[in-house]
């Protein structure tokens, strides 16, 4: 698997999941909370590697 | 009194073998508190963790005198317990914490020629941080255990 995109959610998803079942009690509200977490880190590296782009390789 | 302290011991003996289990197994430090669904979920997460972290060839750090950042990262390894050491036999096929001293000409090259194998595949910077992110988790668990097993978190 050499996808950078998805290693970046299968990594977004295995963190969203530890910290869901980490600070929530019940099976419904962690898998909301891992959705979010996932769902979050998934579209703000998009949005840091969007503005990144307009950003000079240098050399 | 003589019943408190008692119960205060084998509450400290608890607390302890609840932190020594969840180093040793991720997750069985809250399996052993009962809290055995989350237990399971989060040997599943650590375990796919580091699993990925290997198959991506990223690799276990060697403690090294000349990086003092390498000495945290070794520590976080070093938080997945005997994980770390399949992580170490799989990166060096030995179970190794220190990089070898150049002087030691054998060993410098054999781990050096091992660590540039790893650092040359694509996906080694995302395989290490799955690893260190591994480490974390389960260090993170020990310190959750702990609070369970206080009282500190219900």
């Amino acid at each position: 698997m050499a996808s950078h995109f998805l290693i970046m959610c299968l990594f977004s998803i295995l963190v969203g999941a530890f910290f869901a079942t980490l600070t929530r009690d019940t099976m419904r509200e962690a898998i909301k909370a891992a959705a979010l977490l996932a769902l979050t880190m998934v579209g703000i590296s998009l949005i840091i590697a969007y503005i990144m782009y307009f950003l000079p390789l240098g050399g | 009194m003589n019943g408190s302290s008692k119960d205060g011991s084998s509450n400290r003996l608890r607390v302890v073998v609840a932190c020594v289990l969840a180093w040793l197994i991720p997750g069985a430090g809250h399996f052993y508190l009962g809290k055995r669904s989350k237990g399971l979920v989060f040997l599943a997460i650590v375990a796919v963790t580091f699993l990925t972290g290997l198959a991506l060839q990223g690799r276990v750090y060697l403690a090294t005198p000349e990086q003092p950042l390498s000495y945290l990262a070794t520590f976080a390894n070093l938080a997945l317990g005997p994980m770390d050491l399949i992580g170490r036999e799989a990166t060096y096929e030995r179970i190794i914490y220190v990089f070898p001293r150049e002087s030691d000409r054998a060993n410098y090259q054999d781990i050096l020629d091992r660590t540039r194998a790893r650092i040359l595949a694509v996906t080694h910077e995302y395989g290490t941080t799955f690893i260190l992110t591994a480490g974390l988790m389960n260090l993170l668990l020990i310190l959750d255990a702990f609070d369970f097993g206080i009282g500190r978190k219900i």
